[in-house]
């Protein structure tokens, strides 16, 4: 296990969450640019159980996936409890894109993010897996402009019909009104009611319901979407944690997203349908117009980066370019290079 | 989980073939004839199981452990880690990966201390379970490795399930099915054929022996590859066959003795 820690040349450090540390890292053998993620051993009594439960959920599933659109898990190494897992590199993600005001995000650039997002999802539902924690955060971009989900964390496999889950999943922000309202029956909706919020973030550039409290949230949810009843929503009664809410009236979402075309409207509509049974699904949302109308989604290498981010492999110009500027005899003498 | 068997890890890199395992096995084959080394494997098995039954895991768990372990030594050599340690590890491990609640570590290492005193004394006598927390802790992380951190493993138990409500209800039937599928946890048919075909095979040995003849229609439109089926049944079979003439209880000590081991022994 000595060749891995020696395998692995840290660069930088990258950030820390409640589970684990993460490393910019250098693969000595392939001299490629990775993350390592090394999972804290926290508490002694935690110690004592083995390879942290965070970090098997997320080896066992990601050994099993493999998409574009999906965070590669490369290589674990480590000893005993202490494991370190190691992941493609990602330069950045959609929290820090959407934060930073030098960004410009055009339609083009948000349908993008939308389509990308998506098809990782996709995949993910197609194998029965929920990724229960979908935010801007955790939807990694590297600078060939190609977005992959990460954290799985979370992840669990859903469709047994008897199977009761945990509700506390997902942060607050994106957090679907069926968990808040504590089902422990749930399904693909609630990551379909995320991307809707991160979607939505992705045109206001603030996040779409910021609540301060589960209840704050829900009241957030309903003051947008109208207090629903028991039509809108059978059975909504019958939940565990249900509680009567004062009677808001629903908004016109094209008032809140007044810069936004009609067909995306459209889109937001179905992924942020408050009963999650009317809620689309990933295949249902990318069939629907918005995805084939134009603009068409600004292609990877063309989409935003932060500009601590350089990206000079990919403004070389190509060879092509260069022989016909050539054969043109129109290119002027070089540029001046400091 | 459920997912996508056909691109699982189990299908693409944990489906093995025959001669590759006996070639992976020959180091313990030069000291242990190949009945001597299935009277062993049978043996861990039986620890496995029944210390899964004491921590009150369902069989699916029970039988995931039973494949780690089996697909650990179908990579290194008995001498490599002792099974007496290997096989609790394996549980500790797939009670994690199945998400079954907490196991405690100490919790685990008194069942062992239990099961190996009360229903394994005939194996090891007076000798204690010498196993400690941080031996299992060291150990988990060692199978991970040599799994190649591939850790969802199918089971013949659901496609059972399935095969056996087209034939029609037949309760008889399942529980015969289900006993021979947990048998064949004893042999190395999970580490040769994909879980659906150790499901047909196992009903097709339920139906003989329940004298079902009017199944073999429905054996009959299956679009399966009937050769394997029948490697498979014959596997099991060779199983039944040794159990007629093997008494575990005198054998085995002698197998164990005979077994490779690791150096140095573990301190007690």
């Amino acid at each position: 296990m000595d060749e891995h820690t020696l395998r692995y040349e840290k660069i930088d450090f990258l950030g820390e969450g409640q589970f684990a540390t993460v490393y910019k890292a250098r693969d000595v053998k392939t001299d490629k640019i990775v993350a390592v993620k090394k999972i804290k051993i926290g508490s002694r009594l935690e110690a004592q159980d083995g390879i942290n439960r965070t970090a098997l959920r997320e080896i066992k599933l990601l050994q099993e996936l493999q998409h574009v659109n999906l965070i590669g898990l490369l290589d674990v190494f480590g000893q005993k409890s202490n494991v370190s897992l190691v992941f493609d590199f990602m330069d950045t993600d959609l929290e820090i894109i959407v934060k930073d005001n030098n960004i410009v995000l055009t339609p083009a650039n948000v349908k993008a993010y939308t389509i990308m997002t998506l098809k990782g999802l996709e995949y993910l539902h197609q194998n029965w897996i929920l990724h229960r924690d979908l935010k801007p955060n955790n939807l990694l971009i590297n600078r060939e402009g190609i977005l992959k989900i990460g954290d799985f964390g979370l992840a669990k496999a859903f469709g047994s019909p008897t199977r009761i889950n945990t509700h506390q999943v997902v942060t607050r922000w994106y957090r679907s009104p069926e968990l808040l309202f504590g089902a422990r029956q749930y399904g693909t909706g609630v990551d379909m009611w995320a991307i809707g919020c991160i979607l939505a973030e992705l045109l206001l550039r603030v996040p779409f319901l910021p609540g301060e409290s589960d209840l704050d949230q829900l009241s957030r949810i309903f003051q947008v979407f109208g207090t629903p009843n028991e039509e809108i929503w059978p059975g909504m009664k019958g939940l565990t944690d249900y509680v009567q809410f004062k009677q808001f009236p629903p908004q016109q979402l094209r008032h809140i997203f007044s810069a936004a075309s009609d067909d995306l409207i459209q889109l937001l509509e179905s992924l942020l349908a408050i009963y999650p049974p009317k809620r689309c699904d990933c295949t249902q949302a990318l069939q629907m117009p918005y995805f084939s109308n134009k603009p068409a989604p600004t292609v990877g290498c063309k989409l935003p980066m932060p500009s601590n981010i350089t990206r000079m492999e990919f403004e070389k110009p190509s060879l092509k370019r260069k022989l016909l500027e050539n054969i043109d005899g129109g290119s002027l003498a070089k540029r001046l290079q400091f | 989980m459920a997912g996508n068997f056909w691109q699982s890890s189990h299908h693409q890199q944990w489906i093995l073939d025959k001669t590759d395992l006996i070639r992976d096995r020959q180091h313990d084959l030069s000291i242990l004839s190949d009945e001597e080394y299935q009277k062993i494997f049978n043996f861990f098995a039986s620890i496995i199981q029944v210390l899964g039954e004491q921590l009150k895991l369902r069989q699916q768990v029970i039988a995931t452990a039973t494949v780690y372990f089996k697909r650990f030594y179908a990579r290194n050599s008995l001498k490599c880690i002792d099974p007496l340690l290997l096989a609790p590890t394996c549980v500790f491990l797939a009670s994690k990966v199945e998400e079954f609640g907490v196991i405690s570590n100490s919790r685990l290492i008194t069942t062992c201390q239990t099961v190996i005193k009360n229903k394994f004394g005939y194996a090891y006598g007076q000798q204690e379970f010498p196993y400690r927390t941080n031996h299992i802790l060291e150990c988990e992380f060692y199978l991970l490795e040599n799994l190649d951190c591939c850790l969802i493993v199918y089971q013949p138990y659901r496609p059972l399930l399935l095969f056996v409500q087209d034939i029609g209800q037949e309760d008889q039937l399942l529980t015969y099915a289900w006993r021979i599928v947990n048998d064949s946890l004893r042999t190395d048919v999970s580490l040769l054929y994909p879980p659906y075909q150790i499901a047909i095979a196992a009903l097709h040995i339920a139906c003989v022996m329940l004298g079902k003849e009017n199944q073999k229609s429905w054996f009959a439109e299956l679009n399966v590859d009937m050769d394997k089926i029948q490697e498979i049944v014959r596997s099991i079979i060779n199983l039944y066959e040794m159990w007629k003439s093997y008494d575990e209880k005198k054998e085995i000590q002698g197998l164990l003795a005979k077994m490779p081991k690791p150096k140095p022994a573990p301190q007690r």
